[in-house]
């Protein structure tokens, strides 16, 4: 395909507007991109290499001036290119209004290569991968005459749209989802299984191709490849209570505070990609090593990377970041600060015919195949099945405890979907506010706390001021020496027993969590709390400092917005 | 098979005059002559070098082909004082050149040469004038022209006998007129081209002040220097092309 033809379509789609149109534009595009379709895809979406590629362009603005002012008439410089640009805001007006094409090549005269017919997609794309490969001393200079090369080749609507390509600025609104689209639509298979396609490859150009050539089934045969990275299954904000509700069972796991990092390894090379699919390999050497020292391959695992202090305690995210983007000193920055693999997943395992994919597999299934594949079983994450929202809340006690973010839930049952934000994965709701509510009743616990109160029946003050409404109980969240503690405090304010419930007076103020406030018919108040929580006895206030119902409605309004 | 001793001067020299071009090129080692050909990555400027055995203090080779990174080879080269003598070798096994300076030993990893920008054709052209003129008047006519502008046209004009050069500034020119008294040699002939100053820089740099060089100049036409290096026993020939008139 000409370059020209390339940026006739780009210009098309860059004037307009409706959404369909440009898909239905860059569906045309695809249709007679003929051989250069991979590069074509990318190309409009303003991108030169593969996302997952580790080459980088790596282009300043300075240097694009340089080249341009070479390329262009007599006399202009870097510093008038930006002035321009000063003027527009946008580098590809400033390159498609120069007069390029001043300095002739010598093959007008019989020398060097022939670009007379203009320039291809495929000649800019081979161009463009000679600048990324130019490196070392004196590559400054080899980058500016490549660049200004290609330049003087230009037409101005040429110039207009490589100026944007190599500057990363291509902003012709052609973002992922109409590339998906329009894939579709050129070659006639259903976006679903191009989506499909494009999750597990993530390589737009591959994924064209094989719509095109070998049409639905052989984009549904598509699988993952060690070394190629999938993009990561996220989780959205959800409740203990939408989990239960949802799934019956909920896997529980500690939210581990560091960064997502994906695992390939074939058996010789072990690659390491960040949740934006950047080769991070080089930053985090331990992991490589852990890794082949304790795990079978062909895998591909999905995991936390978590910095750890010289006692083996979590740090914060950003230090695990300061290791992702240091390029070098790497191994200085491994005696300060050392990271560990926390395994959680696995998309791909050896079978007997080498490795399979288990994308389609239950989350259950494949946390077993992750502890089969990793030797050592402290860097795989513990997950607990459960319906009970008490062992829920046992197990995020003790991850917060241990200095961790909090909890995931996980649907035992679910596949995993690349790239999805689906409601099979959710970060547990850290609790927003909390509420100070009286005690005014309990229950006597059974078994092992039988001699205590467990249950406690929690009140708001009423409007007026000297009542006391209902709201919830908690029971989750209290230690064994808390509960005992507070059975000591509210035995002094019982009014009476009946069986196991208890009537108490108000008295003591317990500072007590949620995740929501609902309307409900159960409780005095009107309202009642979904998954109450402990956090503190409040010693610094009395029944009549505590929350009223008229704060509890307010609570209850901000959340409906 | 390739191994030679060669002084400092002669390598910086050589290597300096295509360097000015590129950063990597292919370098023929035939048995009785060192060349190299290459073209600049936008095509526009061209070097031909030919340096011939006896132009090192001893020489064998066998037709081999090696890649180089021209500015790591330079570097190496810069090790040696003035008229010291450096020893190349060749390891066929590893691909890596082994070079030695007086008890320094360095080994050069070479480049794939199928990795290297393929050299150019070289065009054949017959230019109607021909200019020999010293190195210095070319570097000064450089050094004026930039100083103005980054434009510089190269003419004869045939009626006064003369080799001009003009360089047009947004503000200030520049002309330099040079009669054959002045010159070497002129064999006139119609000749106008206006080229750029970014390489006519660069390729200056590359010829000695005390050279005599030979301009081919021709209508709108590339312009060719040629020039003697190591005393005579090396050659080099730039062809550049031109700008257009009317830009």
């Amino acid at each position: 395909m000409k370059f020209g033809s390339f940026a006739t379509f780009a210009a098309d789609i860059e004037a307009t507007d409706a959404d369909l149109d440009v898909v239905a534009l860059v569906a045309e595009l695809f249709d007679a991109a003929d051989s250069d379709l991979d590069v074509v895809a990318r190309f409009v979406q303003g991108r030169v290499f593969p996302a997952h590629s580790e080459t980088k362009l790596d282009i300043g603005p300075q240097l694009c001036y340089t080249a341009l002012s070479r390329a262009a008439g007599r006399n202009v410089d870097a510093d008038d290119i930006e002035a321009r640009l000063a003027e527009t805001g946008d580098i590809g007006a400033v390159a498609g209004s120069l007069d390029l094409g001043g300095q002739t090549g010598l093959a007008a005269f019989g020398g060097g290569d022939d670009h007379a017919d203009g320039l291809t997609v495929s000649g800019v794309a081979d161009e463009l991968a000679a600048l990324a490969a130019a490196a070392g001393d004196g590559s400054q200079s080899e980058k500016v005459t490549l660049l200004f090369g290609l330049f003087n080749q230009c037409t101005s609507r040429e110039a207009r749209y490589l100026a944007r390509l190599v500057l990363g600025e291509m902003r012709i609104g052609v973002g992922e989802g109409a590339v998906r689209d329009a894939i579709a639509e050129a070659f006639d298979v259903p976006t679903a299984a191009v989506q499909r396609a494009l999750q597990v490859s993530n390589d737009y150009g591959l994924v064209a191709e094989t719509a095109r050539d070998s049409g639905t089934d052989a984009l549904d045969a598509m699988g993952l490849e060690v070394g190629r990275p999938v993009q990561a299954m996220l989780a959205q904000a959800g409740t203990v209570t939408d989990a239960l509700d949802e799934w019956h069972e909920a896997a529980v796991e500690t939210k581990f505070d560091g960064a997502r990092v994906q695992v390939h390894y074939d058996g010789d090379d072990v690659v390491l990609y960040s949740r934006n699919m950047e080769n991070v390999t080089g930053a985090l050497p331990e992991l490589v090593e852990f890794v082949e020292n304790n795990v079978t391959a062909p895998v591909i695992i999905d995991g936390e990377a978590v910095a750890a202090d010289e006692d083996g305690d979590p740090l914060p995210f950003q230090e695990i970041l300061k290791r992702f983007r240091r390029k070098h000193d790497v191994a200085a920055m491994r005696e300060e600060i050392s990271v560990e693999l926390h395994a959680f997943d696995c998309l791909h395992a050896p079978s007997a015919d080498g490795g399979e994919d288990l994308l389609d597999a239950p989350f259950s299934d494949r946390h077993r195949r992750l502890r089969s594949v990793v030797d050592d079983a402290s860097a795989v994450s513990e997950v607990l099945v459960t319906d009970d929202a008490d062992e829920i809340a046992a197990f995020e006690a003790t991850a917060l405890e241990g200095g961790h973010e909090g909890i995931m839930l996980k649907n035992p049952a679910a596949p995993y979907t690349p790239g999805d934000r689906g409601k099979d994965w959710l970060k547990r709701k850290p609790d927003v506010e909390t509420l100070d509510l009286v005690v005014t009743g309990a229950e006597w616990g059974e078994g092992r706390r039988a001699s205590v109160l467990g249950t406690f029946l929690l009140s708001a003050r009423d409007a007026a001021g000297d009542g006391f409404e209902t709201i919830g109980k908690v029971a989750t969240g209290l230690t064994d020496e808390e509960l005992a503690a507070l059975s000591d405090r509210l035995e002094p304010h019982v009014r009476s027993e009946d069986g196991q419930t208890v009537d108490i007076e108000p008295a003591v103020v317990l500072e007590v969590g949620y995740e929501e406030i609902q309307a409900s018919p159960t409780y005095s108040s009107g309202y009642a709390l979904r998954f109450p929580r402990f956090v503190s006895v409040r010693e610094d206030k009395t029944p009549t400092t505590a929350d009223t119902i008229e704060r509890v409605e307010r609570l209850a309004a901000q959340q409906q917005q | 098979m390739f191994k030679a001793i060669v002084s400092a001067d002669t390598l910086q020299e050589t290597l300096d005059s295509v360097s000015v071009l590129v950063d990597e090129c292919k370098i023929h080692l035939d048995d009785d002559t060192l060349s190299i050909r290459a073209v600049d990555p936008a095509s526009v400027g061209m070097v031909d070098l030919d340096l011939a055995a006896t132009a090192f203090e001893s020489y064998e080779a066998d037709g081999g082909l090696i890649g180089v990174n021209l500015s790591r080879l330079e570097d190496i080269a810069g090790m040696a004082d003035a008229g010291q003598l450096i020893q190349l070798e060749l390891d066929e096994e590893t691909r890596k050149l082994h070079i030695q300076i007086d008890g320094l030993e360095y080994t050069l990893a070479l480049i794939d040469p199928d990795s290297i920008r393929q050299e150019p054709d070289i065009p054949d052209l017959d230019l109607p004038a021909h200019v020999a003129i010293e190195g210095r008047d070319i570097d000064r006519a450089v050094t004026a022209a930039d100083m103005v502008s980054d434009h510089i046209a190269l003419g004869v004009d045939t009626g006064d006998d003369l080799f001009y050069v003009n360089a047009e500034g947004d503000t200030d020119d520049v002309h330099l007129e040079l009669a054959p008294d002045q010159l070497i040699d002129l064999d006139a002939g119609d000749a106008h081209s206006l080229f750029s100053l970014d390489y006519l820089k660069d390729m200056n740099k590359a010829i000695p002040t005390t050279a005599e060089v030979e301009l081919e100049l021709g209508d709108e036409f590339p312009i060719k220097l040629h020039f003697d290096i190591a005393d005579a026993q090396g050659h080099v020939t730039y062809m550049l092309a031109p700008r257009i008139q009317s830009n």
